[in-house]
């Protein structure tokens, strides 16, 4: 392993002359595993008797005539620790090094930008959900998509992988949905908005990576076009059985932001609100629709580019290599870098420190919990989105989101025509829940009925908050729509 | 001998995380500096090198880099980067993970990625089990080996690493030893100066977790194992590279090839999307 060097002298003549190297040991770094010892080509480093801090017995050098230091390098290569190293000594130094190797490193190709992309289709179209969703994630400036196929969800992927390539964007068709939602994190820390869609089996499987985004604080958003579970369930039909495993699905402390679209128009909008609180709070976002939504055609005004109000990134403000990633602004916010920006990020599923370093202590935990839950917490009022419906007088609310709200709307006018005072509560943001919204309902109205495709999910939220009202529930199993009749049929029964 | 503070390496080093948390001997820190190394003779632009790993003792090398460090759940290392790679294509991005992490719970993706033949490099430490959680069978463990949860002797057989990666695609693949240091400069090297999907697998002791257990009593002697069982055959063909308890270890470089890559296909993509009349 010794290399040898050419004295500039000797160039003529040709003589090989070997240099001699300085040792140098950072010795509290030795973990004494002898390596260095071992594997010099010229042993002139033995075991010292003395003791490092960690107790260990760090190298030292006995060279004689015999035996010298080459400057081989070997020992440093060979430490685990980096706690030893050679440098050329001074009459070494005049020898004239081997010249170093030039390594050609090829650039990756670019992406070509697009110019006069076509990312807004100002206009009107006839477009079912899923394809609104589709256009809302293109008009939001979201250039990575990674996906796997899974009904009801499919179309999503579909319309995108067409139109992405024609502003400049990717999509890839991952390998599977844990591999989707981690290219999509790794997508969001390189610069580009990104997102998936998804249907219950794959939300399932994305949901360790759901908390990866929380944890680390990586904006993105994921689409899941619900059907009927649990499992393979009714893979072609409706259901709204995810939304408490929106709220809960992945491990841990956290808080998360979802929202529920009743049409194609909303699918649209609210993809791009998604995108927005996503930057803005810079945590992963879900739009939780539901089969019949996905597959619903109607009518989707697509506004004017200028109409479209984007959120970006918090830029960090702080110098390069000074800033520590995760000090949050009053916001609670920290800025977001991207990675080849000079920031020197560590980004970590493990518990971390405002630098983004591990850390097992448990105040460290304590603060991290409640920061990035907090960051949510005190801005629900911003973030929640809700429609009312007939509630200024009304004596009994049915809370109803997605799809359900639609078939509740009929019945709230049904029922008015019968003369009785119902209204509807739409839920659009789902997480965080509106409870003071509710608190306040409360106040004044009875009767709570809540209409949803479940065996009784987000009942659970409005009966914690309606006290001391009455909350009744409808539900459905998944696999159709409630009808208006029916949903009369109980706000009737409960009024009486 | 002079008695200093710091090291060359610490310029790239978190050097306020050392003393890092391997063990005495493990390999880890071996692969640390010959990554290091690799970048600083490769002059790229430290700012343009990103690191992903997965989860276990390989997994927290990116934490003691000082580049933009990627660590993230167990086995996704490889789909992180390359939505990373995708979003960035100016970025060099390496992923240095386990065997465990990169072939068991994460097998899926990195064929995938081969196949790809995405833009990235992949490291590969292999030591033979799942170190940080106490040693464990893996799917390298050689057949017969003792881990904790194969206390009469592993009954399964090995993946041959380069041996897989060459046939899902991979541009480049080589395997080394840790006694081997600057063979792993060199191949990280190489594998820079190629645009695609690039593997390099670097067998490493771990003696607190699988070394004690097969009669190797500690790291020393499984260094001095690669050092009397180590073969260097270059272009070889990686089938030859099974690995048993005892015998032979296969090294060198095994595959070195040109093909078109990912990001090529994807700029070709998105021109052929926007020509006229696309
Ligand atoms: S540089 Fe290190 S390994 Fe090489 S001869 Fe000197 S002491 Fe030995
Ligand atoms: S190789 Fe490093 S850690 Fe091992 S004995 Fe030598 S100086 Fe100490
Ligand atoms: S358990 Fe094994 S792999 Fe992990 S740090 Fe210790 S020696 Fe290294």
């Amino acid at each position: 392993m010794a290399t040898t060097y050419i004295i500039k002298d000797d160039e003529k003549t040709k003589k090989w002359k070997t240099p001699h190297g300085e040792l140098y040991i950072i010795k509290d770094r030795c973990k004494g595993c002898s390596f260095c010892i071992e594997f010099c080509p010229k042993k002139v480093l033995v075991e010292s008797k003395e003791f490092n801090a960690k107790g260990y017995h760090p190298p030292e050098l006995q060279e004689d005539e015999t035996k010298k230091c080459i400057n081989c390098g070997f020992c440093a290569m060979i430490c685990p620790e980096f706690a030893i190293f050679s440098e050329a000594d001074a009459q070494s130094k005049d020898i004239a090094q081997i010249p170093e190797k030039e390594y050609p490193i090829p650039e990756s190709p670019k992406i070509p930008e697009i110019k006069k992309a076509r990312d807004v289709l100002t206009g009107e179209h006839f477009w079912n959900g899923d394809v609104a969703a589709a256009e809302g994630a293109i008009a939001a400036g979201c250039k990575f998509f990674g996906g796997y196929p899974i009904t009801p969800s499919t179309e999503v992927a579909e319309h995108i992988a067409e139109r992405m390539p024609q502003v400049g964007g990717v999509y890839v068709q991952m390998e599977d949905e844990i591999a989707s939602i981690a290219a999509v994190l790794g997508a969001a820390w390189g610069g580009a908005k990104s997102m998936t869609a998804t249907s219950g089996p794959g939300f399932s499987l994305m949901q360790e990576n759901i908390g990866l985004a929380v944890i680390t604080e990586t904006p993105c958003l994921i689409i899941n076009v619900q059907r009927g579970g649990p499992s393979t369930g009714l893979p072609t039909l409706v259901a709204q059985a995810d939304v408490m495993q929106a709220r809960w699905g992945t491990h841990g402390d956290h808080e998360i932001i979802a929202l529920a679209p009743n049409s194609p128009q909303e699918c649209f909008d609210l993809t791009i609100e998604c995108f927005n609180l996503a930057y803005k709070y810079r945590t992963p976002v879900l739009l939780m629709m539901d089969e019949c939504v996905g597959h619903m055609t109607e009518r989707v005004v697509v506004p004017e580019r200028s109409k479209i109000h984007l959120v970006d990134r918090k830029k960090p403000k702080g110098e390069p290599g000074k800033v520590k990633i995760y000090e949050a602004d009053e916001d609670l916010v920290p800025p977001m870098p991207y990675a080849g920006e000079g920031y020197n990020i560590h980004m970590t599923g493990l518990t971390h420190d405002e630098r983004g370093y591990p850390s097992t202590i448990p105040e460290t935990q304590e603060r991290m919990i409640k920061r990035i839950c907090d960051k949510i917490r005190i801005h629900a009022d911003e973030i929640i989105r809700y429609e009312e419906f007939m509630l200024e007088d009304a004596e009994i609310v049915v809370v109803a989101y997605g799809i359900t709200s639609r078939v509740v709307k009929r019945a709230v006018v049904m029922a008015r025509e019968k003369g009785i005072k119902a209204g509807m509560f739409r839920l659009i943001t789902l997480w965080p829940f509106p409870e003071k919204k509710v608190r306040e309902l409360a106040k004044k109205v009875k009767n709570f009925l809540v209409v949803e495709i479940n065996y009784g999910q987000m009942v659970l939220e409005v009966e914690r908050c309606a006290c001391p009202s009455k909350v009744h529930f409808l539900g459905k199993m998944g696999g159709s729509v409630h009808t208006p009749e029916e949903v009369l049929q109980k706000i009737t029964e409960v009024t009486k | 001998m002079h008695e200093v503070e710091e090291s060359p390496l610490d310029a790239y080093l978190r050097a306020d995380r050392i003393p890092h948390i391997w063990c005495s001997g493990c390999g880890l820190g071996i692969v640390t500096g010959a990554f290091i190394r690799a970048i600083q003779k490769s002059k790229i632009d430290p700012k343009l090198v990103s690191v992903v790993a997965g989860i276990g003792c390989t997994g927290r090398i990116p934490g003691y880099l000082n580049f933009d460090t990627f660590h993230t759940t167990h086995g996704r290392a490889i789909p992180f980067a390359i939505g990373l790679k995708i979003a960035k294509p100016e970025l060099h991005v390496f992923v240095i993970s386990g065997d465990g992490d990169l072939f068991a719970i994460g097998g899926n993706h990195i064929f995938h990625a081969a196949r790809r033949n995405v833009n990235i490099t992949v490291i590969c430490v292999n030591n033979f089990n799942y170190g940080m959680t106490g040693g464990q069978v893996g799917p390298t463990t050689p057949e017969d080996a003792r881990t904790t949860t194969t206390p009469y002797g592993n009954i399964e057989p090995a993946f041959n690493l380069p041996y897989v990666m060459a046939s899902s695609g991979a541009v480049y693949v080589a395997r080394w030893t840790t006694l081997q240091p600057r063979k792993i400069l060199d191949s990280i090297l190489e594998a820079l100066q190629k645009d695609g999907f690039s593997f390099i697998e670097v067998i490493s002791p771990c003696p607190t977790a699988y070394g004690r257990r097969n009669a190797q009593k500690d790291a020393m002697e499984t260094m001095k194992f690669y050092q009397y069982k180590t073969k260097v055959k270059h272009g070889a063909d990686p089938k030859e590279g099974d690995i048993s308890l005892t015998g032979e270890i296969l090294t060198g470089k095994f595959v070195d090839i040109q093909k078109t890559t990912y990001m090529d296909r994807v700029k070709m993509l998105v021109e052929k999307a926007n020509k006229k009349g696309a």
